[in-house]
């Protein structure tokens, strides 16, 4: 039933209904698949997510707008939610396994991912809660304690949300409720999620329902503990200090940048923000990187930002010129100028490419 | 210590010769002595050691006379160097505690120097129980205080309970309508919980321990009268003890514990009662936090469902899509709102509200919600806006407070493959609309906040959605949030037009999901308040055809 | 932009009959606009010999919906007391808010002149109702 080939040539489908925006088509490639034979679970995972993945990708390669992107995902949304109300109420599945809920980080608003988890495991029989993208900790508590379930699920695709998944990790364990990290900021292998002390990880939808169907412990209050618990590196502060200076290493580098680069002058203000906000993500993931003390956070997000901008025809050297304006301004933290280094190295390391033309930085 | 004897050196003849070294001082002292020799014959011993040992004489052999651990020692002195062990022996005789110095004497022979310890280590022996409990007590407060979930607390008192007052423990919980909630925790074993119709009066001393008050001491009850579903399924054998003791609630009664005990473990000892007492003490104040967290709990969440707004979808050919994040103040319920009123059938339009209360928390959201209501009752006469917001305006008023609402009204038809808008604000932010090419437009409309002036005008602007074109609807939340990467700058409106103008052609749901993403972003970590989008779309193919949420999947509905 | 901390939120009064000027400055929002009600009320209190207030904004950082809710409240009041509400000195972002929810005319209505009406050239969403 569940044939490789089969799923192939249902995602090349599904990828064009949804590359022409085309609602209707999208649906009507699931429908038929289902009359086919094929199961829910399969269509979720083996069709519908890797079109997801592939939306992403095409993106990265500038082969999709961003706004394209988004009505991309809408459609796989839709096509989501379509499944989901498919088959009639109570009928269907009543929860016989147990109850769980899943949320996406605050600041989290990739809940594409979270969705299919929530999807698969109401399909595999679990009462699930599923709280959505940018779900507050404070709200994701106090629906903890209303009801009490076996298990929170808590999904991050970006990996400056760490630090908030961290408090929202720790969070849960208080009060008792244990918890499973999944998505892509907790690392390849999930190795952020253990730093940052989730009872368990989960590389994607299938993983998670094993792992719950295999069920974990409860968090004893021994598991109550502080950030600095978990990460004894932050004792150092190098964290918090780049993190509370953040506007002004953004403002001071942006500044540093037009002395070196001065076509920026005859920037439009859309441009220099642009700029800026490049900066500022490259002084986030620099936070994050000090936060879990892992360099290829930052030496991933680097390269991956290289390769963003050179499918855009954006030398990457202006990534370089924004390190070295960086590592200027902290050299009082050790831990961040090495990170620094490492970048600098990484991005050296990389096979260039050439970009017709542009002479500017970000 | 008892006073110290120093060997004599000088002598080195066995003979019966210790009182010649130790005088008679040993003989009166007032804890037991004995002079044994070094082939471990009692040579003599005091009043105070006949007292202790009343069978031995002198000449007795040490190992029949004494238990082996000073008969042990001794040989161990005797025979080697002479010298006094580092600290002093300990152990029992005759159900005393002794610690045992021993002390060199004439010819080889060791003085024994028995103090009575048993004082002491009764003493320390409570403490270290006395410790234990606290740790104990400690412990249970942290897990019963971690959590507020009424059903989880009493789980984890049972079962605590069962792991350290009893072999078993049953939670009573006060009656939830007719059936009392009841927590089984056998020691190690699963805990269960059901809800059942039991007779209180079955179990003596139960009804009083539920009603909380006036207080009641833990009560002593007969085994032998407890009914069967007071007893634990996995309890082996018959129960040998049982203690009935309430959870004393903060003015509201938590339940009652009974423990139980089989005939083979003793009975409860006092201090185990007592223990009990402040463990309940514990379990009941957790219990009744819970309760009342969970009593406002889901008032609020009542309250805030009647508040939220609704989910939107596709009505009679026209996209609706709708977002609104909360401001991050929890206890700041938020004032913005948006609702969609389907017209009855696709020849009447479809009135959209968006609109925001000024101020905050549940006295904002409380008039988003009066605002609702009345909206929704002057739904007949949506053909005429400026009426609706007189009677709105007029409903609104009070003399007591100008705290107003801004909002826009949106009537929605389509009409031969356009949409056609009657758009009317009332002192909100202007609607803009994203063509399908990408330009952005803003909708001239103007008119007065409702709610805080006697009068009120409006006026309204008809335009229309071609194919691809939406009208975004939306509150100042977007356009005030603060951040961007230089920090502390308001999005503004122009960056939301920059947004909106990437934004030609796509569905409604996706022309919200990025104006709130881009907004998000732009915040960061900040702090913001309530932001609401509204999406208008004329779907972009002609053939409207896709999902209906209320409907199911893959039918044509235009 | 600078990274200077925000101008704290303070409310002056300056009792010269006939008039009454209020000073705001700092930001008027929900969390502060209770004490502009409260200030004015007091000094209303014995208004016998007051026939004009001026609220002040030349230094309002920023104002909310909350904000503009006292400003009516404030205007009720003057207008019970049978006295005249001036809004001086007002920066483009209250005039711009007055103008979108059209109260500007209501809260001033009875004051003949503003001086701020004179100075709002630079508003470019110009309000009509």
């Amino acid at each position: 039933m569940n044939d490789p080939a089969m799923s192939v040539a249902l995602q090349n489908r599904l990828w064009r209904a949804v590359a022409d925006g085309d609602e209707y088509a999208a649906v009507d490639v699931l429908s038929k698949a289902l009359s086919e034979g094929l199961d829910e679970e399969a269509l979720l995972l083996d069709v519908i997510a890797p079109v997801q993945e592939r939306v992403g990708a095409e993106w990265a390669a500038d082969r999709l707008t961003v706004a394209q992107e988004h009505a991309a995902t809408a459609i796989n949304e839709r096509a989501v939610a379509a499944l989901a109300h498919r088959a009639p109420d109570g009928a269907r599945r009543s929860a016989v396994r147990g109850r769980v809920t899943v949320a996406c980080i605050d600041g989290e608003w990739h809940a594409f991912p979270a969705r299919l988890v929530a999807e698969t495991l109401r399909l595999r029989g679990w009462q699930v809660d599923y709280l959505g993208a940018q779900t507050p900790t404070q709200h994701l508590i106090a629906h903890l304690h209303r009801t009490n379930p076996d298990a929170v699920l808590l999904s991050s695709s970006i990996p400056t949300h760490l630090p908030t998944a961290h408090s929202a990790i720790t969070a849960c364990q208080a009060i008792g409720t244990p918890v499973m990290a999944g998505g892509r900021a907790f690392g390849p292998d999930g190795r952020y999620a253990r730093a940052l002390g989730a009872d368990r990880w989960a590389g994607d939808a299938r993983q998670a329902a094993a792992a719950l169907e295999e069920g974990f412990a409860r968090p004893t209050p021994a598991a109550l503990r502080q950030a600095v618990d978990d990460l004894p590196h932050l004792a150092d502060q190098e964290y918090t200090m780049v993190v509370q200076s953040r506007v002004q290493l953004v403002r001071q580098a942006l500044a540093d940048l037009e002395d070196r680069f001065p076509a920026m002058r005859s920037y439009t203000s859309e441009q220099l923000e642009r700029t800026a906000e490049d900066l500022a993500h490259i002084v986030e993931f620099l936070a994050t990187a000090l936060y879990v003390d892992d360099t290829e956070l930052f030496t991933s997000f680097l390269i991956w930002t290289a390769d963003i901008l050179e499918a855009r025809h954006v030398p990457a050297r202006s990534l370089l010129a924004g390190l070295d304006i960086l590592a200027g301004q902290i050299r009082d933290f050790p831990r961040a100028l090495a990170l620094i280094r490492e970048g600098t190295a990484a991005l050296g390391g990389r096979p260039a490419r050439p970009v017709p033309g542009s002479e500017t930085p970000a | 210590m008892p006073p110290l004897v120093t060997a004599s050196r000088s002598s080195s003849t066995r003979a019966r010769s210790a009182d010649d070294t130790v005088g008679s001082s040993w003989a009166d002292a007032p804890c037991p002595v004995l002079v044994v020799d070094r082939y471990g014959t009692l040579v003599q011993l005091n009043d105070a050691a006949r007292l202790l040992l009343p069978e031995a004489v002198s000449g007795n052999r040490l190992h029949e006379t004494a238990p082996s651990w000073l008969s042990d020692a001794h040989r161990k002195i005797a025979g080697g160097p002479g010298e006094a062990p580092a600290t002093p022996l300990s152990g029992s005789i005759n159900e005393r505690i002794v610690l045992a110095h021993p002390t060199a004497a004439a010819g080889g022979d060791v003085v024994w120097w028995l103090v009575d310890d048993t004082d002491r280590h009764v003493a320390e022996e409570a403490v270290r129980s006395a410790q234990t409990r606290s740790q104990i007590l400690t412990e249970a407060s942290s897990t019963l205080l971690s959590t507020l979930n009424v059903p989880r607390c009493m789980e984890v008192a049972a079962s605590m309970a069962a792991q350290h007052l009893a072999e078993a423990a049953v939670l009573v919980a006060p009656a939830q309508g007719r059936r009392h909630p009841l927590t089984y925790a056998p020691r190690g074993g699963p805990v269960v919980q059901v809800s059942r119709q039991i007779d209180t009066h079955s179990v003596p001393g139960l009804p009083e321990a539920l009603q909380g008050f006036p207080p009641v001491p833990a009560r002593w009850i007969d085994p032998s009268v407890l009914p069967d579903w007071a007893i634990p399924e996995g309890f082996t054998g018959p129960v040998g003890s049982v203690i009935v003791t309430p959870l004393p609630g903060h003015g509201v009664p938590a339940g009652a514990l009974i423990l139980l005990r089989s005939s083979t473990e003793q009975a409860f000892t006092e201090g185990e009662e007592v223990f009990a007492r402040l463990f309940a003490a514990r379990a009941g104040a957790a219990l009744s936090a819970a309760r009342l967290y969970t009593e406002q709990a889901t008032i609020t969440a009542t309250l805030m469902n009647e508040l939220l707004p609704p989910p939107l979808q596709r009505v009679h050919g026209v996209q609706y899509a709708g977002s609104y994040r909360a401001a991050k103040d929890h206890e700041r319920v938020g004032g913005d709102f948006y609702d969609v009123h389907p017209g009855s059938d696709p020849s009447r339009e479809t009135l959209v509200v968006l609109g925001d209360v000024a101020g905050k928390g549940l006295d904002a959201a409380v008039l988003t919600g009066k605002i609702r209501n009345t909206l929704h009752a002057l739904l007949p006469l949506a053909d005429d806006h400026q009426r609706v917001l007189d009677l709105l305006n007029g409903a609104l008023l009070n003399s007591r407070h100008t705290r107003f609402a801004t909002l826009v009204l949106a009537s929605v038809r389509r009409r031969a493959g356009r949409a056609q808008l009657r758009l009317t604000s009332a002192g909100h932010l202007p609607p803009l609309i994203v063509r399908a090419d990408g330009r952005v437009e803003e909708v001239p409309s103007r008119g007065t906040l409702i709610g805080a002036l006697p009068i009120v005008t409006a006026h309204t602007v008809e335009t229309a959605l071609d194919q691809g074109d939406t009208c975004l609807l939306y509150t100042d939340g977007i356009t005030e949030a603060r951040g961007g990467p230089l920090g502390d700058e308001l999005f503004g409106e122009q960056r939301l037009r920059r947004v909106l103008a990437e934004c030609g052609g796509l569905p409604a749901e996706a022309v919200v999901e990025r104006v709130q993403m881009v907004a998000a972003q732009w915040l960061g970590t900040g702090r913001h308040d309530d932001m609401a989008v509204v999406a208008i779309s004329a779907p972009r193919t002609g053939g409207l055809s896709v999902v209906d949420g209320r409907r199911g999947t893959g039918r044509k509905d235009g | 932009m600078t990274n200077l901390p925000p101008t704290p939120f303070t409310v002056t009064t300056d009792r010269e009959p006939p008039t009454l000027t209020v000073r705001v400055a700092g930001e008027l929002d929900y969390d502060t606009c209770g004490e502009l009600v409260d200030a004015v009320v007091r000094e209303l209190y014995d208004a016998a010999e007051l026939r004009d207030v001026r609220l002040d904004f030349h230094e309002l950082a920023w104002i909310d919906s909350s904000g503009l809710s006292a400003l009516l409240m404030v205007h009720r009041h003057t207008s019970a007391a049978d006295t005249i509400l001036h809004l001086d000195h007002r920066p483009g972002f209250l005039d711009r808010m007055l103008r979108l929810t059209n109260v500007l005319e209501h809260l001033t209505a009875t004051a003949d002149h503003d001086e701020a009406d004179e100075r709002n050239g630079d508003v470019t969403e110009a309000g009509a109702t």
